[in-house]
């Protein structure tokens, strides 16, 4: 089969939401020919992508180091090893500060600290021997600010940062290791968001390309990362069509947003 | 069809075939685009051109009428513009103390300047959009004595490429820099006849080879490309070694 991932398999977790990034990431792994295992909680939805695409369905609880280790035991049996592993998995928590509680705090560790530390844990002696390519999903909010975010936002920059650290030290082996940076995508996770007149507007003030990104844009820097033309490791890879160059709107800015739009359609 | 089919490109600084400028013209033929390529000398790009179907035009980035005539050698060669790469450049050694105005200036006029004067001229071309992509440095992500000039002029130009990117983005053309690593070229063939050197090199770099030609040339490909949704940045091929250092001359024995 041809393609930029011809004979390559990929491990992507984070697929079992319908539509979110890690399904899209997934299909176009696939389509560039690559032999791919879908992970995550939902296995139904899991089972109907992997019969899509051929591809097999994992279970994967990615706040349960047993899981992930199972997760990756298990796409090595089905495919034989990995050769690209993309963290698509995220909690998009939008709290105050001050009200964020302990539980929430260790919940977002747990999945978005812990979880990709552990997940590059169980990668590394399946990659050690052929190489590899490992993508974390990150945020551009790891860089630039947004409010009620902060959980979220640190553990994100937490991870980007771990991830250097993995690139330095197991570069030899050919394994490179980048995370990619969206600002806001439209997927089913912001919807609901997108359905509020005037509250994409604020937020698209802040694209030089003049609009926000989609899941495609985010799989394209995927195939990218993963394909063996790409000599790049340690990289965070700013895949927001320049909004770290303007930044999000402030929590003032996207109320004033919603409020002017609401008075025009009255 | 390829990853650049319908496009025009601009490479410049492409008068050797061992350069990453020529790598980057071969793959961007290999996707289907056409080229036009530029040098200071005509004559050393034409050889090079016609072997992949594209032109050789004669370009001195320090001189703006030369930079808006290659812009317009595209535009009317070919019909229109959609990528521009620039590759020109020349390395400069002084340390800080002897550094002299006269270096500080020609390494401003070739790297900052240079590079402004691209994306001013290339972008006025790009009537549909388009990707500019220009070449930053290893020496902008780690210090490396000597190389103030050059690496200041250099990352000048970075910043430079970030607020054209805020710019430009409404007119659909995004811009980025690509920093290569220390690779095998043309410009660094004497570098890579000592043993010493290269070996100091390699123990900084975690992918344990160097960058290649062709591996600037597939980043630039991404670039380029219309899926890539990104400007306004400096994209890393160093194999790594932005998260070292570079070896001190001292170690080079």
């Amino acid at each position: 089969m041809s393609g930029r991932l011809a004979s390559k398999t990929a491990l992507v977790v984070g697929a079992a939401g319908e539509g979110n990034m890690g399904q899209v990431i997934a299909r176009r792994f696939a389509a560039e020919g690559a032999r791919v295992a879908v992970a995550g909680r939902n296995r139904a939805v899991l089972d109907r992508l992997a019969a899509e695409i051929g591809g097999v369905a994992v279970d994967c609880d990615f706040s349960d180091r047993a899981s992930i280790f199972a997760m990756v035991d298990a796409t090595c049996a089905a495919l034989g090893g990995i050769d690209i592993a993309v963290n698509a998995t995220g909690w998009g928590l939008l709290k105050p500060f001050l009200e964020t509680t302990d539980a929430d705090f260790d919940r977002m560790y747990a999945l978005q600290l812990r979880g990709p530390f552990q997940f590059v844990q169980a990668l590394i002696p399946v990659m050690e021997k052929t190489g590899g390519s490992i993508v974390q999903i990150s945020s551009a909010t790891a860089t630039i600010m947004f409010h009620d975010h902060a959980a979220y936002m640190a553990t994100k920059a937490g991870t980007d940062h771990m991830l250097r650290t993995v690139a330095n030290e197991f570069g030899h082996l050919g394994i490179r290791v980048n995370s990619i940076s969206p600002g806001v995508t439209e997927t089913p996770m912001t919807a609901e968001a997108a359905a509020v007149p005037g509250l994409m507007d604020a937020f698209v003030k802040g694209y030089p390309l003049g609009r926000y990104g989609t899941s495609d844009d985010i799989a394209a820097g995927c195939v990218w990362l993963a394909s063996d033309e790409c000599f790049m490791t340690g990289e965070t890879m700013q895949v927001n069509g320049g909004l770290i160059l303007r930044g999000n709107p402030t929590k003032a800015a996207i109320e004033a947003s919603v409020a002017a739009a609401m008075s025009a359609q009255e | 069809m390829g990853r650049l089919t319908g496009k025009v490109a601009v490479i410049l600084g492409a008068s050797d075939a061992r350069s990453m400028g020529a790598a980057t013209a071969r793959r961007f033929v290999e996707e289907g685009a056409k080229v036009v390529l530029a040098a200071r000398r005509k004559d050393a790009v034409a050889d090079i051109a016609a072997e992949l179907g594209g032109i050789g035009v004669g370009c001195d980035i320090t001189d703006e009428a030369s930079v808006a005539a290659l812009a317009k050698a595209a535009v009317e060669h070919f019909g229109g513009l959609h990528v521009a790469v620039n590759y020109a450049g020349q390395s400069s050694q002084a340390s800080v103390l002897d550094v002299t105005a006269e270096q500080l200036r020609h390494q401003s006029e070739i790297h900052f300047v240079g590079t402004a004067l691209f994306i001013k001229h290339m972008a006025l071309a790009m009537q549909q959009g388009g990707s500019i992509v220009t070449a930053s440095s290893l020496t902008v992500l780690v210090q490396a004595p000597d190389l103030g000039a050059y690496a200041g002029s250099k990352g000048g130009a970075d910043v430079y490429v970030r607020v054209a990117a805020n710019e430009l983005g409404a007119r659909g053309i995004r811009v980025n820099s690509l920093a290569p690593g220390f690779t095998r070229s043309a410009m660094t063939e004497d570098y890579f006849a000592v043993p010493a050197v290269t070996n100091a090199f390699l123990k900084e770099m975690p992918l344990g080879r160097f960058p290649t030609v062709e591996d600037i040339a597939s980043t630039a490909l991404w670039l380029a490309s219309d899926e890539a949704f990104v400007t306004g940045q400096r994209i890393d091929v160093t194999a790594g070694q932005a998260l070292r250092r570079t070896p001190r001359p001292e170690e080079f024995i």
